[in-house]
C-alpha cells in the first residue's frame, strides 16, 4: 500500500532580503543577492515555496588576522596581508558571490582605526570589488558605534547587510541605516525571546522588520550546535506561523565559530570538515545565509546546497 | 583569638571583632543596619562599604568594579577583618525607613480618589447577613443569683449554667487563673460580672472574668501581615466598626527581602528568634498607636486574627520554617490551633486569644485563604480569577465547584521596597502620573495630596505606562531620549520624576533603568503565574468572567495602565475590580463572626495548590513577559503603544 506523506501548509512567510543594489536602483552592484522568502521548513519543497537557496559569504577582514590558525592562513596565502587582494582572491580564485567584510581594525586591541579611515577601507573595498557587501564591526559596543556610522555612510544606497545591533545597543546602527538605505543583522545570545525582542525594538524605530536579518549566534559542531539548532528552529516555526516579528533570515557565522573548535586545528581536513559539518547542520535549522572562511569549505557547502536545491522542481 | 576594633561610620559605633570575620558580621554584632538581601552569600551587591582604614583581606567575585575599588568599595559580606578599621556605610547600603508610625490608610483621600466606589466592588460582600455577627472574643454580662443552702452548686458551675441560659454553647474550658480568683471576684462585685469568651474551634473558653459590666469594651485587631508590609485594623467588636488602620514595613526587611532568605536566615543561631521579634515589634507598634490614639485600654482588646503567608506565620509563632524551602515544600502547620497572643509575643490582653487564617500550602498561605473569602470568588457561579500583587504573588483561579491557587516570586516592587524612590502607599507617595509626549514634564498626584516623598507600586505602574507612552524607554525598559529630567549615572540612565525642590525627600525623585529592570522582572513574575495557571486548567483567558486584583496599592489602581505594561492580562476592563488588600479583608470578616472562621478552614482545604516550578512552561511564560507589555504583542491587542 502507498503512504501519504501528510503535507503541512504555513500562514506565515519569511521575509526577502536583498543584499547589495545595482545600477538599476542607485547602487554600483554587478549583481545582487537575495535570501528568505520561504513558505517552508527548509528543504521540504513540496510543502511550501522555497525562492532562494542559502547563501554563503566569505569572510575577510580589513586587517590581517593574527589569531587564525595555520590550516586557514595558508588557503589564502600573501593575500591576507591586503584586505583588497584577499577580497580580490575570494572573488577571483574561488568564486564568492559576496563578501562579508569584519572591521576588525577598528578593535581597541586590533589597531583602534578610527571612523575616517573605515569610511575610506569601505569607499576602496566598494570601487575594487562589484559583488555585495556584509559589514560587521569589531565587537566593541562603543567604538562600533563610531565605525559602523561611517561605514553606513560611505556605502549609502549600496543596500548592504550591516551589524552586528545587540539589545543593549542598537540605537545608533538603527538610525544610520534607516538613512543610508541598508539592512541590518539583529544578534541574540541563542535566546529566542530576545530574538524577538530586538527584531520588536528595531521596528519600534521605524526600520521595516523586512530589513531584518537575525543572527541567532550559533556553536559550533560539539560545542552547543544543538542548542543553535533547536532556537532557529522555534524561531523559524514561529515565523512561519504567521508571528512577523519572528520571520526575518538568519545569517550565521559557522567559519567563525568552527574554526574556534579545538578539533578544527587538529589538521587541515578536519578543519574543514567540521566547518562544513557545521554549515550544512545549520542549513537544516533554516540558515538563509553561512558566513563561511575556508575556501575549501565554502566550495563543498556550495556543491551541497546545489545539490540539494535540484530536487526542487 | 585576635581581636581588632571596627568602627561604624556615620553610626560611629565600635565592636571588637575576631580577625578574619567578616565586616558585615561586626556590623551585625554592633547593631549597625546594612542591607544584605541575599543575606550574606556575596551575590546580591548590596552590602557595599566604604573602607577607610585598616587591612583586610577579601574574596573577589567580580561585583566590584575597578572604579570602586579605586574608591575602596568592599562588599561587607566578603571581606575579612585584618586590623583595626573604620568602615563608612554609604547610604546605598542602608535601609531608610520612613518613619514606620506615619502611614495611615486611607486618610485625606480627596477628591482624586473618585475611582474609589468603582474599584470596592468587594465592599457590599461584608453586607449583613452573610456571615452572622459572633465575633471571635464576646462579652457577656452576668448577674448571678447568690448561692444559699438550697442553691449550693459551685462558682464555676454557677456561670456555667448562667451562660446556658444565654445559648447552647459548646464545651465550655476555663482556665486556671480565673478559677483562682473566681471566688473573691464574684462576692466583691456582688455576683455582678462580664465574661469574655473565646471561641477555640468548637469550644468555647471563658477568657476572661471581669467584675460589673464592661460589654461596652470589646475591641480586637485583625492584621495582614505581608514580607514587606504589615496592615492592622482596630475593630470594635459590638459594633463591627472599623477604627483605624494602620501599615508600615515588616521591620523583618532587615533580615532579607523575600520569604526564602528570611528561611535561611531562620536557620542561623538566634536567626528565629531575631525574626520572631521583628515581626512581634512591627505588629505591637500597631496596636500599640492604634489602641492610644483611640483611647482605649490594651486590656479590652481580647483577640487577635492574622492573616499571612505560611512562612511569615510560622516566624510569628516562633515555628521553623526550614522545611518550606526544601523539597517537598511542606510546612510545619497550615491549620493552627488557637492560642494566647501572650504565647506568640503579642501584647493586647494577656489572656486574649490570637487565631492565625489556615493556609493551604507552604507558598499558598493564610491571606490567600482570606483573600478568596473576602472576594467571595467561592460562591461565584463563573470562573473567576484572584490575583494577589505582593512580594509573594498568589492567584487563585475557581468558581464555587472549584479552586486552585499558585503561588509567583514577584519581588517587593510592587510595594515600593528593593527600588530608588520607592514607598509603600501612605501620605506623600506618588500614585497617579502622567507625562508630556513632546517636553517629558510630569504631572503627578500624590496620597493625602502632601508633597512628594516617594513612589508606591500604583505610581510606579502609571510611571512605566506613561514612559512607554511618551517615548520615554523602549519596549525592554531602557531609556532612549535625552532631556534635562534624564541622566548618566555610574550604573545607568535614570529619569527625574520630581526634582528635589518640589518634593519633600532627600534627593531627587528618580526612576533608574535598574529599577524598571526590577519593576520588569515582578511584572513578569505575575503575569507568567496566571498564564499558566489557565493554561494548567486548560482554559483560556476569555473563559474568566471577572477578575479580581488585590495588593497593598493604597486606593487607586489604573487597570487599563496595569494592562499597558503587562502586568494584567489584555481583557475587557470590566472584567477586572481592585478590592485593595483582600487579606486584611477576609482576616475583618472572621474576626468579627465565627462563620466566616469555618467557611475559611472550609476554604483552605479545599483550594487546590499548584507547584509552578514543576510547570516546564512556566520558565518560557516568564522569559517571554520580560517586554513591555510583552514579546507575543499579539497576547495584547488594545495596548495603545
Amino acid at each position: 500500500m502507498e503512504t501519504q506523506l501528510v503535507l503541512e501548509k504555513w500562514a506565515g512567510v519569511i521575509s526577502t532580503l536583498t543584499i547589495g543594489a545595482d545600477a538599476k536602483e542607485g547602487g554600483t552592484r554587478a549583481n545582487t543577492v537575495k535570501i528568505g522568502g520561504q513558505k517552508s521548513l527548509p528543504l521540504l519543497f513540496k510543502e511550501g515555496d522555497i525562492p532562494n537557496p542559502t547563501a554563503i559569504a566569505f569572510e575577510i577582514w580589513d586587517v590581517s588576522p593574527l589569531d587564525w590558525p595555520e590550516e586557514l592562513v595558508a588557503a589564502y596565502g600573501k593575500a591576507l596581508d591586503n584586505p583588497f587582494d584577499w577580497a580580490d582572491k575570494c572573488i577571483n580564485e574561488f568564486k564568492a558571490k559576496l563578501l562579508c567584510v569584519r572591521m576588525q581594525g577598528a578593535h581597541p586591541d586590533f589597531g583602534n582605526k578610527g571612523p575616517k579611515e573605515a569610511a575610506e577601507f569601505i569607499s576602496i573595498l566598494l570601487s575594487r570589488v562589484k559583488v555585495p557587501l556584509i559589514i560587521i564591526g569589531c565587537g566593541d559596543d562603543a567604538k562600533d558605534n563610531q565605525i559602523l556610522p561611517a561605514c553606513s555612510e560611505s556605502a549609502r544606497n549600496e543596500r548592504c547587510l550591516i551589524g552586528c545591533a545587540v539589545q543593549e545597543n542598537y540605537k545608533t546602527l538603527v538610525a544610520s541605516i534607516m538613512a543610508d538605505g541598508h539592512n541590518i543583522i539583529a544578534e541574540s545570545p541563542i535566546d529566542i525571546n530576545i530574538a524577538k525582542q530586538l527584531n520588536i525594538l528595531i521596528s519600534d524605530m521605524g526600520l521595516n522588520l523586512e530589513r531584518i536579518a537575525i543572527n541567532p549566534t550559533i556553536g559550533a559542531l560539539g560545542y552547543g550546535l544543538e542548542y543553535a539548532y533547536s532556537i532557529m528552529e522555534r524561531a523559524r516555526l514561529a515565523g512561519l506561523s504567521g508571528d512577523k516579528t519572528l520571520a526575518s533570515p538568519f545569517i550565521c557565522f559557522a567559519g567563525q565559530e568552527s574554526w574556534r573548535a579545538k578539533e578544527a586545528r587538529i589538521s587541515p581536513e578536519q578543519g574543514i570538515i567540521w566547518e562544513i559539518i557545521t554549515a550544512t547542520s545549520l542549513m537544516q535549522a533554516g540558515a538563509d545565509l553561512l558566513i563561511l572562511r575556508h575556501p575549501e569549505a565554502a566550495k563543498k557547502v556550495s556543491e551541497h546546497i546545489d545539490i540539494l536545491f535540484k530536487n526542487k522542481s | 583569638m585576635q581581636k581588632f576594633k571596627v568602627t561604624f561610620l556615620p553610626d560611629n559605633k565600635t565592636v571588637l571583632a575576631e580577625k578574619d570575620k567578616t565586616i558585615l558580621s561586626a556590623a551585625i554584632s554592633a547593631g549597625v543596619y546594612i542591607n544584605s538581601v541575599c543575606g550574606g552569600d556575596g551575590v546580591c551587591g548590596r552590602c557595599k562599604v566604604v573602607l577607610k582604614k585598616g587591612q583586610v583581606s577579601e574574596q573577589l567575585n567580580g561585583i566590584i568594579s575597578e572604579e570602586e575599588r579605586k574608591n575602596n568599595i568592599y562588599l561587607a559580606c566578603l571581606t575579612n577583618i585584618h586590623s583595626d578599621l573604620e568602615v563608612e556605610i554609604p547610604e546605598s547600603s542602608r535601609l531608610i525607613f520612613d518613619n514606620p508610625n506615619s502611614a495611615r490608610i486611607g486618610e485625606g483621600l480627596g477628591n482624586l480618589y473618585s475611582k474609589t466606589e468603582d474599584i470596592h466592588p468587594v465592599e457590599p460582600k461584608l453586607k449583613e447577613g452573610l456571615f452572622k455577627h459572633s465575633p471571635f472574643a464576646t462579652k457577656i454580662y452576668l448577674e448571678l443569683p447568690a448561692p444559699t443552702l438550697n442553691d449550693s452548686i459551685s462558682d464555676l458551675e454557677r456561670i456555667y449554667r448562667a451562660l446556658r441560659t444565654y445559648e447552647d454553647f459548646p464545651v465550655i474550658q476555663t482556665g486556671l487563673f480565673n478559677i483562682r480568683q473566681l471566688g473573691e471576684l464574684l462576692r466583691d462585685s456582688d455576683w455582678k460580672v462580664t465574661l469574655t469568651l473565646g471561641k477555640r474551634n468548637d469550644t468555647v473558653e471563658i477568657v476572661l472574668v471581669e467584675p460589673g459590666n464592661t460589654t461596652d469594651k470589646n475591641f480586637g485587631f485583625c492584621f495582614d501581615i505581608g514580607t514587606t508590609t504589615i496592615s492592622g485594623q482596630l475593630v470594635d467588636l459590638n459594633s463591627k466598626k472599623v477604627l483605624g488602620t494602620k501599615a508600615t514595613y515588616n521591620q523583618q526587611t532587615t533580615f532579607g527581602n523575600d520569604v526564602i532568605t528570611r528561611i535561611v536566615y531562620a536557620g542561623q543561631s538566634d536567626g528565629l528568634e531575631k525574626l520572631h521579634q521583628a515581626v512581634c515589634n512591627t505588629m505591637n507598634q500597631i496596636i500599640r498607636e492604634l489602641v492610644q490614639e483611640n483611647n482605649i485600654d490594651l486590656n479590652d482588646v481580647n483577640c487577635i486574627v492574622c492573616s499571612g503567608n505560611t512562612t511569615m506565620i510560622h516566624l510569628l509563632l516562633s515555628v521553623d520554617p526550614g522545611h518550606i524551602r526544601k523539597e517537598p515544600y511542606v510546612p510545619t502547620a497550615n491549620f493552627l490551633p488557637v492560642l494566647r497572643a501572650a504565647e506568640a509575643g503579642i501584647n493586647i490582653n494577656p489572656r486574649g486569644l490570637l487565631s492565625c487564617v489556615p493556609g493551604v500550602s507552604s507558598y499558598v498561605g493564610g491571606d490567600t485563604t482570606a483573600g478568596v473569602l473576602s472576594s467571595g470568588i467561592y460562591q461565584n457561579d463563573k470562573l473567576c480569577m484572584l490575583i494577589d500583587i505582593g512580594t509573594n504573588g498568589e492567584i487563585v483561579l475557581g468558581s464555587k465547584d472549584f479552586l486552585v491557587a499558585c503561588a509567583a516570586s514577584a519581588g517587593p516592587a510592587f510595594e515600593g521596597s528593593g527600588i530608588t524612590s520607592g514607598m509603600r502607599a501612605s501620605n506623600g507617595a506618588i500614585q497617579k502620573v502622567s507625562i508630556n509626549k513632546t517636553d517629558f514634564e510630569v504631572k503627578y498626584a500624590t496620597i493625602g495630596d502632601k508633597k512628594p516623598r516617594g513612589i508606591c507600586g500604583s505610581g510606579y505602574i502609571d510611571l512605566l505606562s506613561s514612559m512607554l507612552e511618551a517615548g520615554i524607554i523602549d519596549r525592554s525598559g531602557k531609556i532612549k531620549v535625552e532631556g534635562k529630567r534624564i541622566r548618566q549615572t555610574a550604573t545607568g540612565k535614570e529619569f527625574i520624576v520630581c526634582f528635589k525642590h518640589e518634593s519633600d525627600a532627600l534627593s531627587d525623585i528618580v526612576i533608574t533603568e535598574a529599577d524598571i529592570e526590577n519593576l520588569k522582572r515582578s511584572k513578569a513574575a505575575i503575569f507568567s503565574a496566571t498564564a499558566i495557571l489557565v493554561k494548567h486548567l486548560d482554559l483560556s483567558f476569555s473563559e474568566v468572567h471577572k477578575i479580581f486584583i488585590a495588593g497593598g496599592f493604597g486606593t487607586y489602581l489604573d487597570i487599563e495602565r496595569a494592562i499597558e505594561i503587562g502586568l494584567l492580562p489584555d481583557l475587557p476592563r470590566s472584567k477586572f475590580a481592585f478590592i485593595g488588600n483582600s487579606s486584611l479583608a477576609g482576616a475583618n470578616q472572621i474576626l468579627l463572626s465565627s462563620q466566616a472562621m469555618a467557611m475559611a478552614n472550609t476554604l483552605a482545604s479545599k483550594i487546590t495548590y499548584f507547584e509552578l516550578s514543576v510547570d516546564s512552561r512556566y520558565m518560557d511564560e516568564y522569559g517571554q513577559a520580560l517586554f513591555f507589555p510583552h514579546t507575543d504583542l499579539a497576547k495584547f491587542p488594545s495596548v495603545r503603544f
